[in-house]
């Protein structure tokens, strides 16, 4: 499994490559407004992850989750930090509770859309 | 579990399979013409909005609150058609006032296979109405629950349940596995374009789904064998259909605006779809179905117009849309 970030995004782009020529560091790269280079030394860990709008950019391109990515990217979303910073007591202590719990047992708590009689 | 993020149904089965996700949208459109002829495939319109009736608890009926799930607004002769978005295999069952949509029989917990009484994604992308002949479907087509329209009025003499119901079965994990070794991924897409707005009349707060105008969709049979879906992994929703002329009182947002007609859709030369599986075989229509009145014939019986427009249409540039695409060839959805 892939480490790093570089690592991970140029395994999925290469995957993605092997049925769509799209999918060239070239082709990528302008489709998300950067230079060829750039994310070429991205892909080998040369130079730190993008902004947060290129990494969603990616995500969208290459077909993964932008949460996933920008984890990997060491980054957290900007609407989350703000959700953050409004409590940040209770989101703090939320995540360490939650940390070691399995993922069935977390997504309970996601807000699920209610079952009646019918 | 279901979760509803950004107007979508998320169905997720994290205890069968991290990637048994599958995702359900319900697209606004225009009403093709209920004359007889077959249409095309119209285009989406972009999604309804979709809300938690727990949080207009007050505000809607208390069977809406004892139902649970989720509600759209519609409007009086509004069409709608459900999108699936999914690259693990589910069996779905969709519902009209508790009448399957491709049987026309009541809605019941278990998946049939004779007649076979659920649509299976990812090889079906969507579902525009009821399953009426081999290929061919009558439009979902709002109507004010209680005036005789719906098809779960002409099918058992009453209006109890409106709204459209769904329930989701995923494919075992193991039958997933062997599947996904053998079958490339397949997405649908879809986009919008902006409606225009209009006056409409309509009637009561909830809204049940009547057959409209005649369009051709195959429901592909299911190619698994029966044992392969997850029958005691379901998840099922409610869907409520609340009139859109009361949607800002119990939301506090405006609904969206009405979409155009299919004249003015046709006349602005815009596309329409036609979709072509990969050898998928299609299953024959219900021969209940077939029966019920469309809205069309059933207002000329009452002597209503419960339609503002109906007149026939030539439609424009008609976009093939096929599944299981070339290397290199660009997909295009259905917007």
């Amino acid at each position: 499994m892939a480490k790093t970030f570089g690592d991970y995004v140029r395994k999925r782009r290469e995957a993605r490559r092997e049925t769509d020529d799209a999918f060239s560091v070239r082709q990528l790269a302008q489709r998300i407004g950067v230079e060829p280079s750039f994310l070429s030394k991205v892909e080998r860990d040369e130079v730190p992850p993008p902004s947060e709008a290129k990494v969603v950019a990616l995500a969208r391109e290459l077909g993964e989750d932008p949460d996933v990515l920008l984890a990997l990217a060491g980054k957290v979303s900007s609407d989350l930090q703000q959700a953050i910073r409004k409590r940040p007591e209770l989101f703090a202590s939320l995540i360490r509770e939650l940390k070691h719990m399995p993922d069935h047992a977390v997504l309970r708590i996601v807000r699920e859309v209610r079952d009646g009689k019918w | 579990m279901i979760e509803l993020r950004k107007d979508q149904l998320v169905f997720r089965f994290p205890e069968v399979h991290r990637d048994a996700v599958l995702r359900i949208e319900f697209q606004r459109t225009l009403r093709i013409p209920d004359d007889g002829k077959n249409y095309p495939l119209p285009p989406g319109l972009g999604r309804f909005p979709v809300r938690h009736v727990d949080d207009f608890a007050g505000r809607v009926p208390p069977r809406w609150v004892d139902h649970g799930g989720v509600m759209l607004p519609m409007y009086q002769s509004e069409a709608l058609w459900v999108n699936f978005s999914a690259s693990y295999p589910f069996a779905v069952k969709v519902a009209t006032g508790k009448i399957d949509a491709v049987t026309g029989k009541e809605l019941r917990p278990d998946l049939a296979r004779r007649p076979q009484n659920y649509l299976v994604t990812p090889s079906q992308p969507w579902l525009d109405g009821y399953c009426i002949e081999k290929g061919v479907i009558r439009q979902f087509v709002a109507m004010p629950l209680g005036a005789g329209y719906s098809a779960e009025e002409q099918i058992t003499g009453e209006a109890e349940w409106g709204g459209l119901q769904l329930t989701v079965y995923p494919m075992t994990a193991e039958a997933y596995e062997r599947w996904r070794s053998r079958e490339a991924r397949y997405l649908t897409a879809s986009g919008m374009v902006a409606g225009m707005p209009m006056a409409r009349a309509a009637l009561g707060m909830d809204m049940g789904l009547a057959p409209g105008g005649r369009m051709r969709q195959e429901i592909f049979a299911d190619p698994h064998h029966l044992e392969d879906w997850d029958q005691d992994h379901t998840a099922r929703c409610f869907v409520h259909l609340a009139n859109s002329l009361v949607w800002r009182h119990v939301t506090g947002h405006e609904p969206p605006t009405v979409p155009p007609t299919a004249k003015e859709y046709a006349q602005a030369g815009l596309p329409w779809f036609e979709y072509y599986g990969a050898g998928e075989t299609a299953v024959a229509g219900s021969g209940i179905l077939a029966k019920l009145k469309s809205v069309v014939q059933m207002g000329k019986e009452k002597g209503d117009v419960p339609v503002p427009e109906n007149e026939t249409v030539t439609p424009g540039p008609i976009v093939e849309l096929r599944k299981g695409l070339a290397k290199d060839e660009v997909r295009e959805g259905r917007f």
